[in-house]
Order: C-alpha cells, then structure tokens, then sequence
C-alpha cells in the first residue's frame, strides 16, 4: 500500500511539472509570436518549391546561402522530381503545408493558379525587367525566373560564307530576304539550308503559338480563341507563319524535305552543328544538341511571318519566361515578406546573381544581371533581351500538352501535305470548341 | 510412421514459404489493380482531389473515344502481323539450331540476344539504324527503298515496329520451341520414318501436333506483349508521324498522363486488359483442349 502511494504521489508530481512546463512553453511561443511583427529576432520559416528538377542541388544550395546570409530567415527547398506529372507544390499543398514561394509555368499562372499569388506590382525589381508575368486579373503575380526563347538558330560559319562577310541576323526581316538568303546558302555548295526537325511539341507548342503575339497582349488572342471569335482561316499572321513553314519545310530548301516527318531531331542538330545545313527552328536548349560538334559558333534570328520589314513580329525574337515564382497569398505576412526578401536577394545580390545565372546556366530576366550564360544560344537572348528586341514567349498563352499531343499531328499532317490550310485552321476552330 | 501434421502448422509452413511473394505481388499488382477498378467509378478533376462517385461515365467516355477505338484497331493489325511472323521466324530458327548443324549453340546464344536488350534501348538503336544508317546507304548505294526515313511514312513505320518486335521476340519464343521439339519422343519420328513419312509429312503429321503445347505458351505470350507494347512504340515512333502509330498503350498513357484525364484513361486501361484477358483466355482453353499426349 505504501508502494502504491508513493508511485501515485511521484506520478502526480511529474504531470504537475510537465503541465506548467508546457503552460510556460505555449504561453512563450505565444508571446512570440505577437510580437514577431514587431521583433526583428523571430526566426521565419518559408517553404520554396522548384519546378525544374535539373537544377535541384544548385537550388538547395541557394537556400542554404540566402539562409546563412539572412540568419532570422529559413528556407526549407523542395524541388520536383525529372519527369513527375504531378507538381511538388500541388503535393505539399494537399498533405497540409503551406508553400510560401513556388517556382510554377506561366501558363498555369494562367489557369490553375490564377488566384494564388500575391500581387508584386510595387516590388522594387519590377523596374528592372520587363518579364514580369501578369495573372488573368491583371496583377503582376509572377516573378521572372528563368527566360527562354526559340526563334531559326543558325551556324555563324556557313552565314558568313554565303553572305561574303559577317551574318548580321537583323537584317534578315522579310519571307523574301529569307529565301534570297536560302539561295545564297545554296550557291556557296550546302545543298540544303534548313534541316528542319518536324517534333510535334516543335511545330505545335512553340512555331504554331506564334501568331499570338500579333497583340502585344498574346492573352486577348488566347481569350478570342477559347470564346471562338477568332479567325483562323482569315487571319494575316497566322496565315504568315505557316507560309513561312511551308518555305522552311520544303524540297527545295529541307534536307528531308522528301519526307519531312521522321524523328530528325538529332540528325538536324548534328548536321547544322557541323555546317552540313544552316538552320534549324528550336530553341535556346538546342545547344545542348548542337554542344557535341561545337567549335563553331551559334546564333538567332526571328520567324518572319510576312514582307513588311516594319513588323515588329519580323525583328524580335520569341523570348520570355518559362518559370515564375509566385508569393503564397496563405502565407502569413511575415512569410510573405521573407519569400519578397528572397527575391530580392536574387536580383540584387551577387550571390544571387550567380546562382541563377552561373550556377543554373539560366539566363535572368533581369537588366541589371551582369552575369552571361556560356550557351552562346542563351547568350543570344541575353543581348536581345538588354535591347528590348523580343516579343513574349506565346506557348505560355496556350495549353502546351493539348497543342502537342492534339494539334501536333494536325500540323505534321499539314507538314506532309495530307491535310490542306483549311482543314489544320478547322482543327483549330475544333480543338478550341472543346475547350470550352 | 509419418506423423500427420496438424493443419494449422500446414498452411503456416505454406504462409512461410510464399508469403514474401504475395505481399510484394498483392502491394505491386493486386491492390493497384483493385483501386484502380475502384476509380474507373469516381469523378477525380485532378490527381489530388477526392473521388467522388460517378457511375459508369468513364466508361461511357472511353467508349466514345474515337481515338481509343483507332489505336485498338491499330493494335488489332499490329499483333496478327507479329504473332504470326515471330511464330514462324523462332519456330524456323528452333527447326534449323536442333538440326544438329555444327556450332549450333553459338547460334542459340546469338538468336537469343536481342532478346535481352529492353525494349527502350531497343527501339532507339533501331530508330538510329531508320533514320541515320538506312539512308545513309540507300544515299550511296541509290537503293531509294532504304534512302527515305522509314519512320516517316505511316505505313513503313508500322512495318518498322513489327520488324523491331520480330527482332527481339524471335529468340525466346525459339527458345521455347527448342524445348517443345526435344520433347517430341524419338520412336515416334522414327515409326513415322519407317512408315514413309517424308521430312515434311514428318513436320506437319507428327512434330507440330505433338508440339501443340509449346504453342500455346508461344501464342500467349505473343497475343499478350503485342497487345501490351509500349516501350518499342514510345522509342521507335513515339507514336509516329502525327499519332498514326500511336498504339492502344500509348492513347492510355497519353491520356491519364498527358492531358491529364485519370478517369478515362484508366477506364480505357480496365477494357484493354478485358480485351487481352479474353482473347489469351481463349485461345489457351483451345489450345489446350487439343492437346495429344504421346
């Protein structure tokens, strides 16, 4: 019995201590975090998702510097997987956390996440990019991460051969001066001087967006499209760009212009790479391709959609950004300003600069980034973009998969001559029906 | 005198034995497959959001889906072709390698190889050999059959996956064969020799009756990778020029995956194996209703 008291007796106690313990501990915590507005010591957690999986280390990295740099802020990286369908934010957001600064698409932007970010209009660095993604609201929620842009990359080699000189991409701005360039090319012995890759996510997503950017606002279009009032059959620069693609794809000018479909995409690079041809359409990851022969010297030059040498269509390139950052609205204001911190650090630190540009090999959208990427495609968009010569990139406007598993095979048909410009402009119309 | 084991120690010696199997194959195969047909009945607008019931709508919508429908068909004509040519081919090369030529393990061991290499690497050396080596020699040697891209023709990529599939199937299902045709008991080739028999009456009275077995197996499994191809597609073609040799696997994965419709696509996979599920179904009850013994 006396056993059994004193057992009784020592438990009581023990849970009388733990219970003021913890009386004191909530009590603490709350006290603190009332006063985290107005403590500047109150460490802040924010958890930052990454959408590109190929720079998932670089990324950890930049937490873990922007931490140790800004000791009452932590920054907790996620990044996705190469290859996962499903977004990291999404499943962060669902097992309960809240994601204070997420790396997304602007298309989704768009879309999914119109409702979802903060609006980052009176930022500082708003000054110094042009890139800033607006949601369908008009807030400036996005911003610029990463830019990328597409647009004939040519060989500088085999240019300067055919023009006598040094290739000046400026002043190739009409259909016409093209061809005669074509003609050029043919006449210094390269038989054929467009190897042009027929990838449908190629001739869908990124040349057959183009024409979106006919309003220097390409989401009017995509809003005339999906409520059906646009003109497809009828419609000048749409119509332009597919005269130009029937120049660029056909059996004078294609290597395969025999048969133009046929999974080339290697085979274009490498032969363009090696100055067997002279030009392909693709974009700034295209070095990686042509990366393997390199030695020579690489560049871009815009689509010309007509023979207007004014059109601004004809004289910037398609560049803009491929990943955004948004600011969680969820997030509590202190986290917010953290997140705004963070971003800040990237366009205004050394440190920051570097990661982005150096370390990612991405090329910033931000003026003041002095940092070049060693991708002379890259490199490129970093000048055309220090000149104010680009146009935005138009695949953020539409829904990439569909136009590359649903509206690529129509214009490959159209590529190969099974389908007629009218049938591919009632695809169109067909394809936007279903959207609705 | 063998004691009798008590029932329980019984089926827990059974349990012992088999239980690590079970659990991985009920984890990997059974309780995916279960949750699977579960969702075919539920709405999900996204991966994350939670089911709600919907009836057979999924299924309606799969079976509206001209594009499902297409690459079935596709599918249908893709697996005549390699069934009855990977049969022949490794029935052919099991013939010739038990003939008792000489070095005829070396080529067992060389027909068997492609097999080994996975369909993915498979298909993009193959997609190496149609698009860069073939033209490259039909160039130089003026041979125009070889001289343009296979894979950009519908009709010659078609041609180009069953060749591809040929390729690697061949072997194991010669393996097989070789296994069936040491099986054929040697007194009856012999009566059969003494009686008259030519080599061909030999072949078809006697060797392939009694090599029935072996056919089913190689049937079966030539029904069900046929129908279930996809790695060979996506490397090859990856669906072809414009989606025209986009197989059923493909249009599912396209579709769950792609352009994000859960819903349908697994319904889509649900009919696929209902499909293969009956046609292996019966074609093994006929196949093995036949059956000699010797």
């Amino acid at each position: 019995m006396k056993k059994v008291k004193k057992i009784i007796a020592m438990a009581t106690l023990s849970a009388i201590i733990v219970g003021s313990l913890a009386g004191c501990g909530s009590k603490a915590s709350d006290s603190s975090s009332s006063s985290s507005s107005s403590t500047t010591k109150q460490k802040v957690t924010i958890i930052m998702t990454n959408g590109k999986g190929e720079i998932t280390s670089q990324f950890a990295q930049a937490a873990k510097d922007f931490t140790a740099a800004n000791p009452d802020i932590i920054v907790e990286p996620y990044s996705q997987a190469v290859g996962d369908t499903v977004p990291i934010l999404d499943k962060l957001t669902t097992s309960g956390k809240t994601v204070t600064l997420a790396m997304v698409e602007p298309n989704a932007v768009l879309d999914k996440y119109k409702d979802f970010g903060v609006d980052l209009a009176k930022e500082k660095w708003i000054k110094d990019t042009s890139y800033s993604f607006k949601n369908p609201a008009g807030e400036t929620t996005g911003f610029p991460f990463a830019i990328e842009g597409f647009g004939i990359v040519y060989n500088q080699k085999v240019l300067d051969k055919a023009v006598g000189g040094t290739f000046d991409p400026s002043t190739i701005n009409t259909r016409d001066k093209l061809k005669e360039l074509f003609d050029k090319i043919q006449a210094t012995g390269v038989k054929f001087p467009v190897a042009y890759q027929t990838e449908p996510w190629s001739v869908a997503n990124h040349y057959s967006s183009q024409f979106l950017n006919q309003d220097s606002d390409p989401s009017k279009v995509a809003a005339q499209m999906k409520a059906g009032t646009f003109d497809f059959a009828g419609n000048a620069t749409w119509n332009g760009y597919y005269d130009t693609m029937d120049l660029l794809a056909s059996k004078k000018y294609n290597m395969y212009g025999d048969r133009p479909l046929g999974t080339y995409y290697d085979g274009a690079h490498l032969a363009v790479g090696k100055g067997e041809s002279a030009m392909l359409f693709n974009g700034n990851w295209a070095y990686d391709s042509l990366k393997a022969v390199a030695g020579d010297k690489f560049g871009f030059m815009p689509v010309p959609v007509d023979n207007n040498a004014d059109n601004p269509l004809n004289n910037k390139i398609v560049a803009g950004p491929t990943q955004v950052f948004l600011v969680n609205k969820k997030s509590t204001p202190a986290e917010q300003e953290a997140a705004k911190k963070f971003l800040n650090w990237l366009v205004d630190d050394k440190a920051g600069q570097d990661f982005v540009v150096n370390k990612c090999q991405i090329v910033s959208a931000f003026k003041s980034n002095s940092n070049k990427v060693t991708n002379p495609l890259g490199v490129a968009i970093a000048e055309a973009i220090a000149k104010d010569k680009t146009v935005p990139f138009s695949t953020n406007y539409i829904n990439a998969a569909d136009y590359g598993s649903i509206l690529g095979a129509d214009v490959q048909k159209y590529i190969s001559k099974k389908e007629t410009r009218a049938e591919l402009a009632k695809a169109f119309v067909e394809y936007y029906k279903t959207k609705k | 005198m063998i004691a009798e084991k008590r029932p329980l120690k019984k089926f827990s010696e059974r349990m012992f034995f088999t239980f690590p199997t079970m659990l991985v194959f009920s984890i990997t195969v059974l309780i995916p497959f279960a949750y699977g047909i579960y969702l075919t009945f539920m709405k999900m607008p996204n991966i994350l959001s939670t089911p709600v019931f919907d009836g057979m709508s999924n299924y309606k919508a799969a079976f509206n889906d001209k594009t499902f429908w297409t690459s079935m068909w596709l599918t249908i004509k893709f697996v005549l072709a390699t069934v009855v040519c990977v049969n022949a081919l490794g029935f052919a090369l099991a013939y010739l390698v038990t003939s008792g030529i000489k070095g005829q393990g070396l080529f067992r061991t060389s027909f068997f190889t492609p097999n080994l290499i996975g369909g993915l690497v498979l298909g993009y050396i193959w997609q190496f050999i149609f698009v860069q080596s073939l033209p490259a020699i039909g160039t130089k040697l003026g041979i125009e059959f070889i001289r343009l891209g296979w894979l950009g023709d519908e009709k010659m990529a078609f041609w180009a996956l069953v060749i591809v599939t040929v390729w690697q199937m061949s072997g194991y299902m010669m393996l097989i064969f070789i296994a069936g045709l040491m099986n054929v008991p040697k007194d009856v080739i012999e009566a059969s020799t003494i009686d008259g028999a030519n080599a061909w009456k030999r072949l078809v009275n006697v060797t392939l009756p009694l090599m029935r077995p072996a056919f089913v197996i190689t049937l079966f499994m030539t029904l069900k990778s046929g129908f279930m191809v996809y790695d060979i597609n996506y490397s090859l073609t990856a669906g072809g020029p414009y989606n025209s040799t986009s197989m059923v696997s493909m249009n599912i994965v396209k579709k769950a995956f792609v352009e994000n419709n859960y819903g349908m696509g697994q319904a889509e996979a649900i009919v696929l194996f209902l499909v293969v599920a009956i046609i292996s179904g019966i074609q093994v009850y006929i196949g093995k209703k036949g059956e000699l013994e010797a």
